[in-house]
């Protein structure tokens, strides 16, 4: 092989390692060592408080047949299904005007959208306080207008799991948006003319061509939603009250605020990562054989 | 040796030199002038003292009133804040790595701290406000003959209510669990839920309660917590709930009261059960760098000043038995006169939880079932 062949096929080489390089050591260092420690945490490999350990799956063990977080978990994952299914159905035809309406404002409307992620995450949720309170702002309405008797609020407004899903869906629907959009962007319009032609009404167009094809940014914005979701625990605290307290109240109370129980916590964080893996993985399949079907 | 730094080494010239300035300075001005001079001659703990405290008590600029004594003797030795959400937190940040010089939990923590390895005691000699303090208190703050603790601010765990909504069937912790407010009841994020539970249910130790008792404790609370819309981990959280009227019922401390009654016609109610009453405890952390200047910092806080300032301010007691606060209303309502009010007949003292782990693991089933 000629030497400047050689060369350029070498450079070529090294080119792919060099780029992934960075990504990819920023990504073992602080994720997979950091997953690593906190698995050593749930095998007593390290213990929070000093004295003898071994190696054991005895935090597991417990985990497992004492049950007492399981559900409070499934509570969690209830919420933050319903949560991200709520908010993937809102968003959906908001993401469908905006790139298949044709709109000439649909960048500006896109931006309107997203100015909420401009604001700080803590004063959007503290501005719900200020709403739902039973002195808040829809409860004084309904009180102005006689639709509640003055001194009997909406109470399950605040400090309940509806406040914790409604400020939830509220803080992730722009996020949840964008990919639909995106998805939808893309979609070849030509497909859309093809089946007016062949006089394919407007739904049937939607629910054979748009939404198929569509349905990767729906899960993908499904997953966006859902995965932090099910570990939340910032929300729940501000407007969650007693029946908003979620899993990762629970993680945070064991590694926290309550008496530490770092390997408790360890083994709660990676119950829920794999769950959360596990979950990603029948989604990405599911929908992968969707593809399949409609090629 | 020329040139080697003052504080690196001490020749035997310097020992006796300083033994004598000490021990000349002792006998013209006491022993906490011969301490200061001592401080300023053999060592020189330099940097900022490291300070783990409450929020609430943290950095905020009307709160120097409690160690502005301090900062007028040490301005280079300013101290430096971090938070401490709650006796827990500071308990894994330790284990964590986090050095602070002092912390500050409250009574019911002394014992374990003593315990862990992880405080040194006090020398009370270097705290020329400790006579003044109260001796009930100082001697909660021992463990094996040893000061451990440096009493400063105590209260109450009792029950503040809105007197224009709530009407209690009796002065009693029963007014947390009462069926006819569900919705309306805050209870406090900590252990001490179990401990109000026992007192409520008439364990015979609630700190150290038996199987059964814990048994019936948990299972009561579990059923009872359906009536709470709130369990408050910060004061904050407390007083938003309680000004946009989503709380009536709450389990409180004074300062709560103090805010609230700013806006709505509260009651702090001492239950027929008795109220526990609480003590925060300056503890001082092993190998700290700063032993003198932490004793100063200690020293400032235990003052006749900053006592009054604390009890204006936020409604708590002092230990300084010489503080009293402006208002008699307050004086009168936390009994600041009486030497004894933290202890029986009036209040049960907290105090150590043998089974503290276990506690806390019931506890967080309690939250989960809500």
């Amino acid at each position: 092989m000629p030497p400047a062949r050689r060369r350029r096929r070498l450079r070529r080489g090294l080119a792919t390692p060099a780029l992934l390089g960075l990504p990819v050591s920023w990504l073992v260092l602080f994720f997979v060592v950091p997953i690593a420690i906190v698995g050593a945490y749930s095998v007593d490999v390290y213990v929070l408080f000093p004295g003898p350990h071994h190696f054991t799956f005895t935090p597991w063990r417990t985990f497992f047949s004492q049950g007492d977080y399981f559900p409070l978990f499934v509570k969690s994952i209830e919420m933050s299904l319903s949560v991200s299914a709520v908010v993937v159905a809102l968003a959906y035809p908001l993401a469908y005007f905006l790139a298949l309406s044709g709109t000439r404002r649909k960048y500006v409307l896109l931006l309107i959208l997203v100015v909420p992620f401009l604001t700080s995450y803590l004063l959007r949720v503290l501005a719900w306080k200020v709403i739902l309170g039973s002195q808040g702002v829809v409860n004084t309405f309904l009180f102005s207008t006689g639709l509640r008797a003055e001194g009997h609020p909406l109470s399950f407004l605040l400090y309940s799991r509806f406040a914790v899903m409604l400020v939830l869906a509220y803080v992730w629907l722009p996020f949840v948006a964008l990919p639909i959009f995106v998805t939808l962007e893309s979609i070849d319009r030509r497909l859309l003319e093809a089946a007016s032609d062949l006089y394919a009404s407007r739904l049937q167009a939607f629910l054979r061509i748009t939404l198929p094809l569509s349905l990767p940014g729906v899960v993908a914005a499904f997953l966006f939603v859902f995965i932090p979701t099910v570990g939340e625990f910032v929300t729940p605290s501000l407007v969650g009250g007693t029946s908003g307290y979620m899993y990762g109240n629970q993680i945070v109370d064991l590694f926290q605020t309550g008496f530490p129980d770092w390997e408790t916590g360890a083994v709660l964080s990676l119950f829920l990562l794999a769950v959360i893996l596990a979950l990603t993985l029948v989604f990405v399949r599911f929908l992968r054989a969707g593809e399949a079907r409609t090629a | 040796m020329e040139g080697e730094p003052f504080d690196r080494r001490l020749s035997r010239a310097d020992m006796l030199r300083l033994a004598g300035l000490a021990a000349g300075v002792g006998v013209v001005a006491g022993p906490a002038a011969a301490a200061d001079a001592a401080v300023a001659h053999v060592t020189k703990e330099s940097g900022r003292l490291q300070v783990m405290d409450w929020v609430g008590y943290v950095n905020d600029l009307p709160h120097h009133a409690t160690y502005a004594a301090y900062l007028k003797k040490y301005p280079h030795n300013k101290p430096q804040f971090t938070h401490m959400a709650n006796e827990s937190d500071a308990l894994g940040k330790f284990h964590a790595g986090a050095h602070p010089d002092l912390f500050r939990p409250y009574v019911g923590w002394v014992k374990y701290f003593a315990k862990s390895g992880l405080v040194q005691p006090w020398n009370p000699k270097l705290i020329s406000n400790f006579k003044h303090l109260n001796p009930f208190m100082v001697k909660a703050g021992q463990y094996k003959g040893k000061q451990y603790g440096i009493p400063d601010d105590w209260g109450f765990d009792a029950i503040l209510y809105r007197k224009d909504k709530v009407h209690p069937k009796a002065r009693s912790w029963g007014l947390l669990f009462d069926e006819r407010y569900k919705g309306k009841i805050a209870w406090y994020d900590d252990i001490g839920m179990i401990t109000v539970a026992g007192l409520y249910l008439k364990a015979k130790n609630p700190w150290n309660q038996t199987s059964a008792e814990l048994d019936r404790s948990v299972n009561f609370l579990k059923k009872k917590i359906k009536l709470t819309k709130l369990i408050w981990a910060y004061e904050s959280d407390l007083w938003q709930a309680f000004r946009g009227g989503d709380v009536w019922i709450a389990y409180a401390w004074p300062n709560d009261w103090v805010t609230m009654k700013k806006k709505f016609p509260v009651v702090y109610m001492h239950p027929r059960e008795k109220p526990v009453s609480w003590v925060g405890m300056f503890m001082l952390l092993k190998g700290t760098p700063r032993p003198h200047l932490a004793h100063a910092y200690v020293n400032a806080w235990s003052s006749k000043h900053s006592g009054k300032w604390l009890e204006d301010n936020y409604g708590y007691g002092h230990a300084n038995t010489q503080a009293r606060p402006s208002s008699s209303q307050l004086l009168k309502a936390l009994q600041l006169a009486n030497p004894k009010a933290v202890t029986l007949p009036n209040a049960y003292f907290d105090r150590d939880i043998p089974q503290r782990a276990l506690y806390a693991h019931l506890w967080e089933q309690v939250k989960a079932s809500g």
